[in-house]
């Protein structure tokens, strides 16, 4: 082992001796330079791994011969080395990445950046307060000497700035060091204690603190620092973000001791601003480094913010929260920073030139997702475990500041991705730089390392939790089969799963395994249409399939939510390769996310649950508290696309790829049903005082004619379908809010029939849209004599859809009303026969506009939908037809799964089901309506016998005569009147509240970013008055 | 609290009015380095002790009873370093000023923003 | 042995009820000729017409929907007649009652509607779909009362069985619906009105705009069926709202029973055409507001008054 005092020695000494190295040939002082860097990476690695794994002491390094406080001392422990070897890791690799450029320029950046490094790690190690200000100095003007390394002109002033900024926050600090000295007589933090600062004294403490927190950039008192971010050379700012902050985080970490408790108070409530805010402004950026300079600085206040609220936390939760939040700064911002030096363009849209390299484009997804906080990276389970904390710690406006800025940062990150993905590419495809490309590599390795280590090691997740991930993997190892082939994979991986998960469901497991399982199975047919390779399709969808089942047999908050999470990302990349989806899968993920927060904070408000057993039956015995089930409803009520938060589920649904369509209406919705019920199975024995869920029930309702008057209103065949998607979801939740037995029967009857007919009806779409590349209804006409089989899937889906007997609608409609009318909401009961009746609107124009009225002459050609198209919808149609023959086939199972939890309030004699209201007997119904219907089909084919065939427009037609079809085919509008009728109703109300509500955030984001107004001086001005109210506000 | 550190807190107090409404880049660096010459002040008058002499060991102060005849050391020492990296700060900000100077052709701070929000 | 009897009983059963309808029809047109100042065709006419339909040499179809179309809209006509139990403890008129409660026959009724709409939308003519637009958003707008009526006795009477519903309004004439929940009548009156599809609410067939709209391609037998359907489908109409709010048909003499059904439907009946004859028809959008505002509020008193009162 070699004292760690060498890697302070051997960077000073090497550093100065670079220039006479550099003399000889520049590959020899190269190698001393990288050979310096990897010692201290080996030095430090060798004891971190000491500390963590063999138990050897804290190391205390004593120079000049004497202890301490006489002499300086340094201090080498598990937290020391754990940052040490990220930070040196970095500091590594950003030389690496620099490595083109270091070959080039001038010897003392060399020299320049090996004394960062030493400024680096003596400021981790040290122990004195003045040995920290040399450090911190010898740090800063190596770093603002760094700044000029690309050496443009911006660089310059912003290094100017930086300086500025910089000497006037350390006057702060010498100025508290020497005070601290004055109170205390002493400069070793070991030996200093906050007793000791009394009156005056406290003024010491301040200025040292205030003078670290100016370094960390607070907001508003850190343009210095966003022109800096903007401005310097990739690599070198990379260092800048991620080594400095970090070395100066832990500085913070090092003087919290022997801070008054209202001092750091006021440092979290800054932090958690400077978060809020600066993710907040990030939202009007198109820079990319400059977005990533709003978001660095946001990380560390969060860090600044964590540091602080996890004060009094179990050491464990410590390491998690901070050190999850730490790792994942590090990694992504390193990484983000140095994607911007491959990609060399400044304007984000312009980032969609990392298409040109798939690694490159997949190590950029795995930073954003990072930052952003998505599982299975490190920041998650930061987060779960800050919210669970400052949940129980009563921090509650905290918690929503740290949220809020959370989904400013999904908002804007993704908005990135998404453009990346999705728009065209207009810049030129920069030439990948090797030592560039290994660096960003590396990061994104450890991030995953990382990963699986917090996954495993501190949750001890099994492998079946993994399997979402795992799935994206071995997918992407065989992508380069064809995507038949990759298909029958997933449909037998799909099937092996659900077989293997069988034995953990019973009942209402098993219930909604069919619906996920068997329903994904069925769904997935459709997608062997596919030609090509489709490249990373299979493996997301595996990855959601694999969520749905996950969602069931979950038996923690924490498994439900990291499935929760897993099965969102996977439909949001889904969603993301419909053409034109851009828009409509950011939606669709700031909606998710903003579900998911709400969903976080409610579970961890909720009581720990006990024993191993799953979710749905371990609940029945918890009581959630109201905060709870208000959140959670919420959240669910999001994914399930209820009634105000609905405006991302027709755009999401309309924009995805043909296929996918069906997967996200027919079961994803299903997910936020599973989880409103889940509430509910909590809330059947311990109701809340307030009856939250008589309001769910409302809001369901609403969003079951909504929706219903929406699809009435659309030209696109996917939209409406959506919007009929949201309309039947409405009808479910209410259904569920009712919380009684024959109210749970029907709503499982319907998610179970809504499965069925919503897939059979968006396969069906696909595969017209497959033939006729349009989704402009009007666009299509008269296409039953070209499509017969899709004519009747589509036929048989919105018969089942509207509720008509014989088939298995009706039972659906028959089984709700009567829970409503039994359960005494009548009015709720008059809501839905409207929204019924409604649905009949968009269920005739579908049908008609597509198929009956005049053929196109562009459609004359056209062919029957791809078999693959056609077997799916054919056993979704079988489905239909057993369960509208047979109906006791589902209406006996789902009795008993809500016998678990209320008695049965429906008895079942034969075919017959008899409520307390009135009877139903779906066979006899089916046979009569067989009887009338064939009776007078017989009486027609003998009286007519031969019937006369007729052209296209021979018709009865007054006036001109019809000859093109575009003006004979009613399609367009055609509600019209009843658009009119509704008058100020039918305002798009709710999309204009949530599209101001951008407008507003967004402007309100322009308007604030206008106080960094890029001259130096103001930045100062800035600090000084910052200082001033930091100094008011803590009453020092 | 003595003259000395008055003095010093006085001339913090200019330096920072120097930093904050000069427009020149040269005049705002006299600035900061008025500002360090206050702190320095300051530091210096910490450690002093009426009556009492330089923390030197000589013919004069025997080791013995230095501690009594001699002033606080360490504010001294801490001085000479913090001296020295004012002076490399400041000649930092003067190289800076220079090469910006070479750029633009101007030292007014107000030509310097092009980066901002 | 039973099958076979219980399809002889639904037979007499659709029999007489066509002949009814068919005859209610033929009154309802001399009445209306009459009002226009005409002498109107023979009471019977609607039984000519049939035959007339039939007997066309040619029948011009224009696909297999458009020829299933009448069937749908005649077999939605069976099923909705055969699922409302006509006179209270009949065999032969009790049809199939058993298959389900008055939820399944508001929703049989859509059968019919949405496979002529169907096999109209078929043919190609854009007055089918105009008119079909016309219908249904029109339907969806009576429905709200008419639900609420149904939601409402349904509370009154504990139950949505029509049988039960009828036998709960026995006795005196002051214990049918009529009387008891004179709200919820109002409201389903006014929404029979729109069901009817006489003036004002005649915006389907509106001769003057879509000359008889859906059917306007139904030649030959097609239309043949859609005249008999019109009988049955009108007398199952005016019997559920006997059956529902103006006290059944019942009596021990199963010919007086039937004559109490008729005199009851008549009047029915002509609370429609009476209306009818005296208003001129609305457009489009008026209707769906009419009906979304004041029968609306008026079935959710219906509702309030019998929940909470």
């Amino acid at each position: 082992m070699v004292s760690p005092i060498y890697i302070l020695i051997l960077s000073l000494a090497i550093g100065f001796l670079l220039s006479v190295i550099d003399k000889t040939n520049r590959k020899f002082s190269l190698t001393a330079f990288y050979g310096v860097l990897t010692f201290n990476v080996l030095v430090i690695a060798d004891w971190f791994y000491r500390f963590l794994f063999l138990g050897v002491p804290t190391l205390t390094i004593n120079t000049a011969g004497f202890r301490a406080p006489v002499s300086i001392n340094l201090q080498l422990g598990v937290q020391e080395s754990f940052v040490l070897l990220f930070t040196n890791l970095i500091g590594l690799f950003a030389a690496i990445f620099l490595y083109k450029k270091f070959k080039e320029s001038n010897i003392s950046s060399l020299t320049l950046y090996l004394i960062l490094i030493m400024g680096v790690n003596g400021l981790v190690m040290t122990r004195d307060l003045f040995n920290m200000y040399v450090f911190l100095e010898i740090l800063s003007i190596s770093t603002y000497s760094l700044t000029s390394f690309g050496k443009t002109g911006k660089s310059l002033s912003a290094g100017f700035k930086y300086m500025l900024a910089g000497v006037t926050a350390s006057t702060f600090f010498l100025l508290g060091v020497v005070f601290i000295y004055y109170f205390s007589g002493n400069l070793n933090i070991d030996f200093i204690q906050a007793s000791q600062f009394t009156n005056y004294g406290s003024i010491a403490l301040f200025l040292l603190s205030i003078a670290i927190f100016i370094e960390l950039k607070p907001f508003p008192a850190n343009g210095w620092a966003l022109d800096v971010y903007e401005a310097v050379d990739s690599g070198i700012v990379s260092v800048i973000a991620v080594v400095n902050s970090a070395a100066i985080l832990f500085l913070f970490y090092k003087i919290m001791p022997i801070l008054p408790e209202r001092f750091l108070n006021v440092f979290g409530i800054a932090g958690v601003i400077t978060f809020l805010f600066s993710n907040m402004l990030a939202l009007k950026q198109k820079k990319a480094k400059r977005l990533l300079g709003y978001s660095s600085i946001g990380q560390v206040g969060l860090l600044v913010a964590s540091l602080v609220f996890t004060a009094n936390a179990p050491q464990h939760l410590i390491y998690l929260i901070v050190g999850g939040f730490f790792i994942n700064h590090l990694i992504s911002k390193a990484g983000l920073f140095w994607l911007s030096g491959i990609v060399k363009h400044e304007n984000i849209s312009d980032w969609n030139v990392l298409r040109g390299n798939r690694s490159l484009l997949i190590l950029f997804g795995i930073f954003l997702f990072a930052l952003a906080g998505i599982p299975p990276f490190a920041g998650f389970w930061a987060k779960w475990e800050l919210v669970k904390l400052l949940v129980h710690s009563k921090m509650l406006f905290a918690l929503s500041a740290i949220l809020l800025g959370s989904l400013f940062e999904i908002i804007f990150l993704f908005r990135w991705f998404t453009l990346t993905v999705k728009s065209d590419i207009a810049a030129t495809i920069p030439r990948w730089d090797a030592s560039k490309i290994f660096s960003t590599s590396f990061l994104g390795v450890i991030a995953i390392f990382f990963a699986a280590m917090i996954m495993k090691v501190y949750y001890g997740f099994s492998l079946i939790h993994i399997l979402p991930v795992l799935a994206v993997l071995v997918i992407d190892i065989i992508d380069f089969l064809p995507s038949k082939v990759k298909g029958l994979l997933s449909l037998l991986a799909v099937l092996a799963y659900g077989y293997y998960i069988y034995p953990f469901e019973s009942n209402i497991q098993l219930f909604f395994g069919i619906i996920f399982i068997v329903g994904s199975a069925v769904n997935i047919i459709s997608t062997l249409n596919r030609t090509g390779k489709s490249e990373g399709f299979y493996g997301f969808l595996l990855m959601m399939i694999f969520s749905f089942g996950n969602l069931i047999i979950a038996t923690n908050y924490l498994e439900f939510f990291l499935t929760w999470e897993f099965m969102t990302i996977s439909s949001f990349l889904l969603i993301l390769r419909g053409k034109q989806a851009q828009k409509a899968s950011l939606m669709y993920m700031i909606f998710s996310t903003a579900g998911a927060y709400l969903m976080m904070v409610g579970f961890a408000f909720a009581p720990q649950l006990m024993g191993n057993s799953p979710l749905v039956i371990s609940l029945a015995n918890v009581q959630l508290p109201l905060i709870s089930i208000i959140l959670l409803s919420i959240g669910f009520m999001i994914k399930s696309g209820s009634l105000g938060v609905h405006i991302w589920l027709p755009e999401a649904h309309a924009e995805a790829e043909a296929d996918v369509s069906s997967f996200i209406s027919a079961i994803l919705l299903k997910a936020g049903v599973f989880g409103l019920l889940l509430v509910g199975i909590s809330y059947v024995k311990f109701a809340p005082s307030f009856d939250i869920f008589y309001w769910v029930g409302w809001i369901g309702v609403l969003t079951a004619i909504v929706g219903a008057f929406l699809a009435s209103f659309q030209e696109d065949a996917k939209r409406l379908l959506a919007y009929s998607s949201m309309s039947q979801v409405g009808y479910i939740v209410a259904a569920i809010a009712m919380v009684s037995h024959l109210g749970w029967v029907s709503a499982l009857y319907l998610a179970f029939n809504h499965m069925m007919f919503k897939s059979a009806l968006f396969i069906a779409v696909a595969g017209i849209y497959y033939r006729t590349h349009t989704r402009n209804m009007y666009e299509m006409g008269g296409l039953i004599k070209k499509m017969p089989l899709s004519y009747i899937t589509v036929l048989i889906s919105i018969i089942a859809v509207s509720g008509v007997p014989p088939l298995s609608g009706f039972g659906a409609k028959w089984l709700i009303y009567t829970a409503f009318i039994s359960n005494g909401w009548y009015l709720q009961a008059g809501v839905l026969f409207f929204a019924s009746a409604v649905s009949f609107l968009y269920l005739y124009r579908i049908i008609h506009s597509i198929f009956l009225g005049q053929l196109k002459y562009e459609h004359q050609d056209i062919k029957e939908a791809p078999v693959w198209f056609i077997i799916p919808q054919y056993i979704f149609l079988g489905g239909i037809m057993a369960i509208s023959a047979f109906p006791n086939l589902i209406i006996k199972p789902l009795n008993k799964i809500a016998m678990h939890y209320f008695g049965s309030s429906i008895r079942i004699d034969g075919y017959s089901i008899f409520s307390e209201l009135g009877h139903w007997d779906g066979h006899v119904v089916m046979l009569v309506t067989m009887g009338a219907f064939i009776v007078p089909l017989l009486i027609l084919l003998l009286l007519v016998g031969k019937t006369q065939k007729v052209k296209q427009f021979n018709i009865v037609y007054a006036a001109e005569r019809p000859e093109s079809p575009q003006t004979t085919h009613v399609a367009h509008n055609m509600y019209a009147h009843y658009r009119k009728a509704l008058g100020g109703w039918g305002k798009p109300r709710i999309w204009n509240f949530w599209h101001s509500a951008s407008e507003w955030t967004h402007s309100l984001a322009d308007y604030f970013r206008h106080i960094y107004t890029g001259n130096g001086q103001t930045y100062v001005l800035h600090i000084i008055l910052y200082v001033v109210v930091i100094y008011i506000v803590m009453g020092v | 609290m003595n003259l000395v550190m008055t003095l010093g807190f006085l001339l913090v107090i200019i330096g920072l009015w120097a930093m904050l409404t000069q427009k020149n880049l040269i005049k705002i660096i006299i600035g900061f380095s008025i500002i360090d010459t206050g702190v320095h002040l300051i530091i210096v008058s910490i450690g002093y002790i009426k009556g009492r002499t330089a923390p030197i060991l000589d013919a004069s102060v025997s080791v013995a009873d230095a501690a009594n005849k001699i002033v606080d050391p360490i504010p001294s020492a801490l001085v000479l370093t913090a001296i020295v990296i004012g002076l490399a700060v400041t000649a930092l900000m003067l190289t800076f000023v220079i090469k910006l100077y070479q750029k633009n052709k101007s030292l007014s701070i107000d030509d310097y923003q092009e980066l901002k929000w | 042995m039973d099958i076979i009897i219980r399809i002889l009983y639904a037979v007499i059963s659709i029999l007489v009820a066509t002949v009814w309808g068919l005859t209610l029809t033929g009154i309802v047109r001399k009445i209306y000729a009459r009002v226009h100042g005409r002498f109107g065709p023979p009471v019977w006419q609607p039984f000519l017409d049939i035959i007339q339909t039939h007997s066309r040499r040619v029948a011009i179809s224009h696909g297999y929907m458009f020829f299933l179309g009448p069937v749908f809209r005649f077999a939605g006509g069976l099923g909705t007649y055969l699922f409302i139990p006509v006179i209270l403890g009949s065999t032969v008129f009790g049809n199939f009652s058993m298959g389900g409660d008055v939820l399944l026959v508001m929703y049989f009724i859509f059968f019919g509607q949405l496979g002529m709409a169907l096999g109209a939308g078929e043919g190609g003519h854009p007055y089918s779909p105009m008119g079909i637009a016309r219908g249904l958003s029109q339907m969806s707008a009576f429905e709200v009362p008419f639900s609420l009526a149904i939601i409402s006795v349904a509370i009154q009477y504990h139950s949505l069985n029509i049988t039960t519903i009828v036998q709960a309004q026995q006795g005196s004439i002051l214990n049918w619906t009529l009387f008891t929940n004179p709200l919820a009548v109002i409201a389903a009156m006014i929404s029979l009105l729109g069901m009817n599809g006489h003036a004002p609410f005649s915006i389907v067939m509106a001769p003057q705009e879509i000359p008889i709209g859906p059917p306007i391609e139904m030649n030959g037998s097609f239309l043949g069926i859609l005249q008999t359907n019109r009988g049955l489908f009108a007398a199952a109409k005016l019997i559920l709202f006997m059956n529902l709010f103006f006290g059944g048909a019942a009596h021990p003499n199963i010919l007086v029973a039937l004559l109490i059904m008729m005199i009851k439907t008549f009047f029915i009946y002509m609370f429609s055409v009476f209306v009818g004859a005296s208003f001129p028809r609305f457009r489009p959008e008026q209707s769906f507001r009419f009906f979304l505002k004041w029968p609306t509020a008026i079935g959710i008193l219906a509702i309030l008054y019998i929940a909470y009162l």
